[in-house]
């Protein structure tokens, strides 16, 4: 509206003006010209008012958003050290398994030995091949081989419950690295909120989105402290029995 | 301790799941079940047959502790021990899930020897 009514006050000037030249009158023509031009000044002056105002307000509103503060200066931070708590934990799953490994093959494969030989000999001595004294020789080569055995299956079983228990990071890594993801989708919305600010000329205040609820903590990682937070599974029982229990 | 007891194990990671059973298994029991959140678990609970749950806390759908709550309210499953194995570790989750009627709570990650201590500490005092 406001337009259109510099406009009509525009054509009324303009009126006045080609009146005043067809009717010679030098003084008025000249006197509305000036008051015409300093009337544009003015105006420009107003628009480059608005637009100082306005960068000032959105200046203003990037200071005050905490959401972007807390990205830059904690969550970025965070989420490396979250990353390199993943690195760590699926660096320490990998050599817990391949170290239990380690101890379970040389086991198995000398099992595998140990009955291979005893089974030649034990069809040897069913098919009564076997002298007296190889018999004697292979009954105390099954004595031990039981015992080993069950010194052996407890070696296998032990390691394999390693192996086990070492898949646990990946529900572990797999909070920390949905966390990041979250993280990431966060910094892609305040990036498209930042051009969508510089690039429009509508007031930036006003249209901060209500902060995200706070979701669980999960897994703690190293270097990052979470307050009020344990560290060990001791604690836990410590602060439990503390309640009663 | 019934060693034929149901267990739910509720997990939303399979591997966690798997594990846990894994676990339970080598300590002697064999009548495990599993779901990946509360969602899923509770038809089931309401259902009836369970012995003992072990829950994770942070699932989608329902977490461990609405979980653990709705068990609580539930006039057939109230009694129920309930295990929470969860990587939440700040004092005020540990104090919530106790005032909600935890029996035991572990923090991930966990060995094999502390899930039977707190199983068998469970077990031992519902027994006494």
């Amino acid at each position: 509206m406001q337009d259109e009514d510099d406009r009509l006050e525009l054509l009324a000037k303009a009126k006045q003006l080609v009146e005043n030249i067809e009717a010679k009158n030098d003084v008025g023509t000249g006197e509305l010209l000036s008051a015409m031009s300093i009337d544009r000044e003015r105006s420009l002056f107003k628009e480059v008012g608005h637009l100082t105002r306005q960068l000032h307000d959105n200046l203003a509103s990037f200071a005050l958003d905490e959401q972007l503060i807390d990205l830059t200066g904690k969550e970025i931070p965070d989420a490396k050290e979250r990353l390199n708590y993943v690195i760590e934990m699926t660096d320490d799953a990998a050599h817990k398994t391949l170290n239990a490994i380690d101890e379970i093959l040389p086991v198995t494969t000398e099992m595998q030995q140990k009955s291979e030989e005893l089974s030649k000999n034990w069809k040897r001595f069913l098919g009564r091949e076997l002298s007296l004294e190889e018999f004697k020789d292979m009954s105390g080569e099954i004595s031990k081989f039981l015992e080993s055995s069950c010194v052996n299956t407890k070696i296998v079983s032990d390691k394999t419950n390693e192996i086990v228990l070492a898949q646990g990071y990946q529900d572990l890594t797999g909070q920390i690295i949905k966390k990041v993801i979250a993280l990431v989708q966060n910094v892609e919305d305040s990036l498209v909120d930042l051009v969508r600010i510089a690039g429009s000329h509508e007031d930036a205040t006003g249209t901060h989105k209500e902060e995200e609820k706070k979701g669980l903590e999960g897994p703690v990682v190293p270097g990052i402290v979470v307050e009020g937070a344990v560290n060990s599974q001791d604690e836990v029982d410590d602060l439990l029995s503390s309640l009663g229990f | 301790m019934d060693k034929n007891m149901k267990i739910l194990v509720v997990d939303d990671f399979s591997t966690m799941r798997r594990i846990v059973k894994n676990l339970l298994r080598e300590l002697g029991f064999t009548n495990l079940d599993e779901a990946d959140d509360g969602q899923t678990a509770w038809p089931k609970l309401k259902a009836g047959g369970y012995d003992f749950l072990v829950t994770d806390w942070n699932m989608p759908g329902m977490t461990g502790i609405e979980l653990l709550k709705m068990v609580r309210a539930n006039p057939d499953t109230a009694n129920m021990p309930v295990l929470m194995v969860t990587a939440e570790q700040k004092r005020e989750q540990i104090i919530e899930a106790a005032q909600a009627g935890v029996n035991g709570y572990i923090i991930k990650p966990f060995t094999a020897a502390t899930l039977k201590e707190k199983i068998d500490k469970i077990f031992a005092r519902s027994a006494g």
